[in-house]
């Protein structure tokens, strides 16, 4: 299965960010109109849960109006957005686990998969990718959505990248034998 | 799959009208104009309750509350600028300008104040006045190098992405 799409050219971000900077009302409907779904999807991997997806995605976009006039390398706005994301899901998650059981998103035990009519390969993916551990599963959306390079995913994460290589390397093996229990 | 992609097309229409208000200028450029006149009003109020020699207790009680609520609206109106409301480039030039003509205007009646009535209270507002238009006129210059800089890379890469 190729869920790669073509890498968009960096600098086409960098000059969306530009135009944000400068306040164009129009570069910021681009900017959601280039960005929401991948956001969105991300966000929907991390937390198994469409409800919580759109909540993280509004406070992801909160936070990326009030702070995109900061950033620095507008070049870096793809990483730049996708730890913004990461920030609003880690946040919720550690509030989450601070105020108990009673939190009314559940991040992790949310139910794994949806009962709607997937195509067959992307559903046992889907369903692969909501059965791994949050780590595996974070690693392999930001590769293999083609959205960020190995690089990029080491900056983000905090980590060299021979750990995202062997969190990659070993969500590999997970995913194929989670998928494999979903075939037979 | 349908029903993900119909859910996230609601979150992208939540988050449009989200951008809409989240976005408006003219609540940023309140907030500027909050700053302006809260800062103008604390400087005139300390100005003249520092420089009156004998005031009933009561007076000095009315000039620190009122010049508390000025500063109280100018830190409030620092913070919305600083984490809700940030401006940006355009927004800063504007701002910036906004900042020199109120200020020029502050300065220009404290100097006729003091013109007319030479007394230490319109002396004081002069000089902070002068101090205030001296940080405008450095915030409008650092605002319009920033914003020349950003149309100068805006023009770079749009000739960069044509070819």
């Amino acid at each position: 299965m190729n869920l790669k799409s073509p890498l968009p050219d960096p600098r086409a971000d960098a000059l969306l960010a530009v135009r944000c900077q400068l306040g164009e009302r129009g570069a910021f409907d681009d900017l959601i109109a280039r960005w929401h779904e991948p956001l969105w999807r991300y966000l929907r991997r991390l937390s198994n849960n469409d409800d919580a997806a759109r909540d993280l995605a509004q406070d992801t976009w909160l936070r990326v109006f009030r702070g995109i006039a900061r950033l620095r390398e507008p070049a870096k706005l793809r990483p730049w957005l996708f730890g913004v994301a990461r920030n609003v899901a880690m946040d919720r998650l550690r509030a989450h686990y601070t105020a108990g059981p009673q939190a009314d998103v559940d991040l992790e035990e949310l139910p794994a998969t949806d009962d709607v009519n997937l195509e067959e390969e992307f559903a046992t993916l889907e369903a692969g990718l909501a059965n791994l551990p949050i780590v595996e599963r974070e690693t392999l959306t930001l590769f293999y959505l083609r959205e960020l390079s190995l690089e990029e995913i080491a900056g983000l994460v905090s980590v060299p990248v021979g750990t995202v290589k062997s969190r990659l390397f070993r969500a590999r093996q997970m995913l194929r034998r989670v998928m494999e229990g979903l075939e037979s | 799959m349908n029903a993900q992609n119909e859910s996230m097309a609601d979150s992208m229409t939540m988050v449009q009208q989200l951008a809409r208000g989240e976005l408006s200028v003219k609540a940023r450029l309140g907030y500027v104009a909050l700053l302006l006149v809260s800062t103008a009003m604390t400087v005139g109020l300390l100005s003249l309750w520092l420089t009156e020699a004998f005031l009933p207790l009561r007076a000095h009680l009315a000039f620190g509350v009122m010049s508390l609520i000025g500063i109280a609206w100018a830190a409030l109106s620092i913070w919305a600028l600083a984490t809700r409301r940030v401006l940006f480039a355009r927004d800063r030039l504007i701002a910036g300008r906004m900042s020199v003509a109120f200020t020029a205007l502050f300065l220009a009646g404290a100097i006729v104040a003091v013109f007319i009535s030479g007394n230490a209270a319109a002396l004081g507002a002069a000089a902070t006045g002068a101090v205030m238009f001296a940080i405008a006129l450095r915030v409008l210059t650092g605002a319009r190098r920033r914003y020349m800089e950003l149309a100068m890379l805006r023009a770079e890469l749009e000739s960069q992405l044509a070819h």
